[in-house]
């Protein structure tokens, strides 16, 4: 018997073989997903999205949520021998490294948050970041991105493009006629973060999308500080978006992944990339990453409140030197972030007098923010770039850059601020005892 | 994948441009440097798919052989000529075979064509300059008729660029660029 059940999108079909006609008889159209069938979502807010967009009940048993498809490979039959000849095999299930239910449902949730047509989850963000860069560049190609890069993205264009022939020029993100010049002949992608790290600099993505238009350039924007609640970057201008989802998506600090999304023709074109590079989300992962995903928009409206009033606070702690959060009004790109972000975030970073050490001894002194990299996790982490990010640079780079000594970089939490800004009040207290004696 | 050519993202793209014409519109360029004698080195340009821009950072040489004073260092302009048109019916060839669910085994193209040089070195005589006929012969084997094959090869002849390039009149529309060098 011939098995001709459809596992995948049920919506997708191959074109039309022409007999007697042409390429113009062709009738299948792009379409947004691939998704699973039913239980579709109409147009929804951000929390509603967050909850349910994506997830699908068992229709088997009605478990409620999506089921864990905990498999590797799937039973195939003639429709899925036709999509692999036709070539849609992405929009049915065949291996779990081409797709699986567990990464479709996850995805669509994204899609929908993001206001994508379709998007891939990774095994980690430089997955992502890596299959999504090398999907949009050619032989010879050049890239512009930004001189403020994450270390992992820096190294793609730093250590392996000019193994691949490829050469990228990096330039502030905010030096709009020094990204303009930087184009050339043979340049393909523009790559910028929306938030930079550590000093949080708010890149104004729709003037980058102009430039990108106007030199027939595709503009791929890194979203991991401006989760879909923050911003959506493509709604500001941005061809694809790719986020570290190991950050604010998933926000529990306990799994690695990442995400591209973007228009179903450039999902298509990073779609091989997966399949080659092999950077594949677990399906266990998958279920973690789109049960996180259902709190972001209330995660986010806390990671504001308390990053917030602690950035208030810190402005007006003494000891403080400088404190750099968007939503406060000394920082220096209040006005764009007024414009992009619907919402804060958690990531503050300031700057402590007395230097390093001070920095380090602070970070020693506090009780609940943890002392380590990463952030978006609904746990409180802290770092120094000094000794972390940055440590390979020397005193007077880091200065280059912005980061000057005393440098903390924060990742608010959830917690509560009062509880918070207790923890702060009383670190601060107990590295400058000395200078506390003299104001008593 | 039949034939390696995704038919599905094909029909998508051809649909793609029923809507957004502009999304059709290649733009190629090569640039031609002389290097010595009849040798001359080409090198891609980027192009343009649609609005955006591709990189291509391809080189290759042209040449003629020592019998016509060059010195046999690559293929020369009638050569690269024909697999210009060549390599573009093959493309038109087998999009058409895959959209009509042909799956072919081998395919070639052998092509050949005579020049009478007294056009070239201006000999008076009635000879064309340049070639008055191109010959090729399509060797397939696939799971179509003849007929069927006979069909695809007008119509890949009828919508390959190339093909229509040499049978419509182009407008050659040149100038020179000039400088004087120091006596």
């Amino acid at each position: 018997m011939t098995d001709t059940k459809i596992r995948g999108d049920a919506s997708s079909h191959g074109p039309h073989l022409t007999s007697g006609g042409w390429l113009n008889n062709l009738d299948r159209k792009r379409a947004a997903g691939p998704f699973l069938p039913g239980q579709g979502l109409p147009a929804a807010g951000p929390s509603s999205t967050a909850v349910h967009a994506g997830t699908h009940d068992d229709l088997l048993t009605g478990a409620v949520g999506t089921p864990i498809y905990q498999a590797s490979t799937f039973l195939l039959g003639a429709d899925q021998y036709g999509a692999i000849e036709q070539g849609f095999a992405r929009d049915r299930f065949i291996y779990s490294r081409y797709g699986n239910p567990s990464q479709w449902a996850v995805q669509e949730k994204l899609a929908a948050l993001e206001g994508a047509e379709s998007a891939i989850v990774f095994s980690s963000g430089m997955a992502a970041i890596t299959a999504t860069v090398l999907a949009l560049v050619d032989k010879g190609a050049h890239v512009v991105a930004s001189a403020d890069l994450y270390g992992g993205t820096y190294n793609l264009f730093n250590q392996e493009f000019p193994t691949f022939g490829m050469s990228a020029t990096l330039v502030d993100p905010q030096d709009f006629a020094a990204i303009e010049a930087a184009i050339r002949p043979e340049t393909q992608l523009m790559y910028f973060e929306a938030i930079t790290n550590p000093l949080l600099k708010i890149i104004d993505i729709p003037r980058l999308a102009d430039i990108a238009r106007r030199h027939g350039l595709r503009l791929v924007i890194d979203g991991t500080f401006a989760p879909p609640i923050a911003m959506r970057a493509l709604e500001q201008g941005a061809d694809v978006v790719v986020h570290s989802a190991s950050k604010y998506l998933n926000g529990h600090s306990d799994l690695i992944a990442g995400v591209a999304a973007g228009p179903r023709k450039l999902v298509d074109m990073i779609w091989p990339r997966l399949l080659n590079y092999g950077g594949s989300l677990d399906p266990h992962a998958c279920f973690l990453l789109e049960r996180g995903l259902k709190t972001l928009a209330i995660r986010m409206r806390a990671h504001e409140e308390s990053a917030h009033a602690l950035a208030q606070y810190l402005e007006r702690h003494p000891r403080v030197t400088r404190v750099f959060y968007p939503l406060l009004d000394s920082h220096p790109d209040r006005a764009v972030a007024r414009r992009l972000l619907k919402n804060g975030t958690g990531n503050v970073t300031f700057f402590v007098e007395g230097g390093d050490a001070a920095a380090l001894a602070l970070v020693n002194a506090l009780r609940i923010p943890k002392q380590a990299t990463s952030l978006g996790g609904v746990e409180s982490l802290v770092s120094l770039p000094f000794n972390t990010s940055q440590a390979s640079f020397t005193l007077r780079q880091r200065a280059a850059i912005g980061i000057h000594p005393g440098c903390v970089r924060l990742s608010v939490g959830i917690e509560d601020a009062a509880d918070l800004i207790a923890d702060f009040d009383q670190a601060l207290a107990r590295i400058h005892p000395a200078k506390e004696a003299e104001n008593a | 994948m039949r034939n390696s050519l995704p038919i599905a993202a094909l029909s998508e793209f051809v649909n793609e441009v029923t809507v957004t014409p502009e999304e059709a519109i290649m733009d190629y360029g090569v640039v031609l440097d002389w290097e010595s004698g009849t040798r001359s080195r080409a090198e891609t340009k980027p192009m343009r798919v649609g609005p955006h821009r591709v990189s291509r950072s391809f080189t290759w040489k042209a040449d003629e052989p020592r019998q016509l004073m060059g010195n046999n260092h690559g293929p020369n302009p009638q050569e690269l000529l024909l697999s210009g048109l060549g390599a573009c019916m093959m493309v038109a060839f087998v999009a058409g075979a895959s959209a009509e669910g042909i799956q072919l085994e081998s395919l070639r193209i052998d092509m050949e064509a005579t020049l009478d040089l007294r056009g070239f070195l201006g000999i008076g005589s009635n000879a064309p300059v340049g070639f008055p006929e191109i010959r090729y012969q399509i060797h397939v084997t696939a799971d179509a008729t003849p007929e069927q094959l006979a069909a695809l090869h007008a119509k890949a002849v009828a919508h390959s660029p190339n093909a229509q390039t040499v049978l419509s009149p182009v407008a050659l529309r040149g100038e020179i660029v000039s400088t004087r060098s120091d006596v």
